[in-house]
């Protein structure tokens, strides 16, 4: 008789087969670092990823709302350039603009300009607010383009009949439906841009997925650090995403959808 | 009649690269005359409209508005079309906004009116086309009927010197045209400077001092209200009135 296979439970080995060794207590420990415990390593962490997240954001909100209303305007150069921008920059790995960002921008600059650049003590930083920035442009970019397009055609017509420049035509009135209608897709773009500071991690950012591989090198509880990491991704994903929900309710227009 | 105020000479438009729209219109709207534009579909009426407000560009010919060639470079245009009131068939008010604010916003934004002048004013229209109750409402919350008098309002709110109407009343349940037509003919009987594109012809035939007849980017037949329907020259104009009224 066939002896039934016995399932195999992944042991919780380490890759040298030791035993592993859960200890959650690893936290309250101090580091190799010599600037506090573990947990202030993850702190330290998740403090760079919000602040980077959130230059970042605000970049491609601003930069992403601008193109996106290029996209829209009427004539052609406009959109054409406003495309141009989006194919760009959403097109490319986000790895790959980091790294042009980071080690071949500075060398394109006059030589002065260049060393100054690689000189800068927050150099990671700043390349990675600005590149991810202008990464999640892009995709803001398409949204508010969709945004306004999804108005209808006499909006525009109506506003400019009214006397409205284009300016006020898009501030007072296609800007404030178009962000309403594409809020749920901003608010995954937001998410995202969270979560894309990880990439920066390649180019020497103290984020919060470094600082958990940091502390797994030093004190090898691999899971412990990896834990806390996701654990901290979770929450900040929960608090934005009812941060959106609230001001979906918040800006609801009565009575608008009704059929 | 008094001076014009619509000078429509020789228009030609295109839209892109397809063929013509608008071939040799010539039209002119004095001061306080109610004109009414009716044709088929397609034949270029809500073009026209349009095209008087410099909404879309013309390619021959000129319009001269309130006395400004709209294709002259130093026209304010914005400023000018702040003075030429539109009405949409789909009303297109500013969902986001209470009924207030719409009335109220290009006041201030476009004339420059103080916000408490420009909500008395816009209350004072509200009443005239009875829905002084509904300024806090948003457009959503509102019937069709309710929402086109409100846009009426919103242009009058302007003090224009001519309303334009591009089929105000065809997207409305039509227990709700009656109660937008009132508004219309109340207007005209105001002294109000009129182009209506409208399909409406009791309407016409109430207020309308004259009857404009498209057809295929043409006016077919331009007369005084009363000879259009008794006697209408343009066979064309005869098929079509025949077909519209017979019903
Ligand atoms: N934005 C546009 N782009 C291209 N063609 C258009 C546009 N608007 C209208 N047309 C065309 O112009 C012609 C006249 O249209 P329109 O002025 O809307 O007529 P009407 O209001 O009398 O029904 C139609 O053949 C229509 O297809
Ligand atoms: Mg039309």
């Amino acid at each position: 008789m066939p002896t039934r296979p016995t399932t195999r439970t992944r042991p919780a080995t380490t890759s040298n087969g030791v035993g592993y060794h859960w200890n959650w207590g690893i936290f309250w420990e101090m580091s190799p670092e010599g600037t506090g415990t573990y947990l202030d390593m993850i702190v330290q962490g998740l403090r760079m990823t919000l602040i980077t997240a959130a230059l970042a954001w605000v970049i491609a909100f601003i930069v992403g709302s601008a193109i996106g209303v290029l996209r829209t305007l009427p004539g052609r150069m406009a959109p054409l350039a406003a495309s141009a921008w989006i194919e760009l920059f959403r097109n490319m790995p986000l790895l790959v603009q980091l790294f042009l960002w980071y080690f071949v921008f500075p060398e394109i600059l006059p030589a002065a300009w260049g060393i100054w650049l690689k000189q800068l003590p927050a150099a990671a930083f700043l390349t990675a607010v600005i590149g991810i920035g202008f990464f999640m442009s892009a995709r803001v970019a398409v949204q508010v383009a969709s945004g306004i397009e999804a108005l209808p055609q006499g909006q525009r017509a109506a506003a400019t009949a009214l006397g409205l420049t284009p300016a006020q035509t898009y501030r007072y009135v296609l800007l404030p439906m178009a962000y309403r209608i594409v809020l749920p897709p901003l608010t995954s773009e937001l998410l995202n841009t969270v979560k894309n500071t990880s990439v920066a991690l390649t180019i020497g950012l103290a984020e919060l997925t470094a600082r958990a591989r940091a502390v797994q090198e030093f004190s090898f509880q691999v899971f412990e650090a990896f834990t806390a990491a996701t654990l901290a991704y979770l929450v900040i994903n929960l608090l934005a995403t009812m941060a959106a929900r609230w001001l979906e309710a918040r800006v609801r227009v009565p009575g608008y959808g009704r059929a | 009649m008094s001076e014009p105020v619509i000078q429509i000479e020789h228009v030609t438009k295109s839209y892109g690269t397809g063929g013509p729209v608008l071939r040799d219109v010539s039209l002119t709207v004095a001061g306080g005359e109610v004109v009414v534009v009716c044709g088929p579909s397609g034949s270029g009426k809500s073009t026209l409209i349009k095209c008087v407000n410099a909404l879309e560009p013309i390619q021959g010919g000129r319009i001269v508005v309130g006395g400004q060639d709209l294709g002259d470079r130093r026209v304010d245009l914005p400023r000018l079309r702040a003075r030429v009131g539109m009405v949409f068939q789909h009303f297109e008010l500013f969902p986001h906004m209470r009924v207030l604010d719409n009335l109220c916003l290009a006041q201030t934004k476009v004339l420059g009116r103080p916000r408490a002048e420009a909500e008395t004013r816009a209350m004072a229209l509200l009443d005239r086309v009875g829905l002084h109750a509904f300024a806090e409402k948003h457009p959503g919350q509102l019937s069709g009927g309710q929402q086109q008098r409100v846009a009426i309002a919103r242009a009058l709110a302007m003090d224009p010197m001519v309303m334009l109407f591009d089929e105000a009343t065809s997207a409305l349940d039509p227990e709700m045209v009656s109660e937008v037509l009132d508004v219309m003919v109340e207007l005209a009987r105001s002294g109000m400077t009129m182009m209506v594109v409208t399909h409406e012809m009791g309407f016409a035939r109430k207020v309308a001092h004259r009857v404009v007849f498209m057809d295929q980017g043409q006016i077919a037949e331009d007369a005084p209200t009363q000879a259009f329907f008794e006697a209408p020259r343009s066979e064309r104009a005869q098929q079509f009135l025949s077909k519209i009224l017979t019903y």
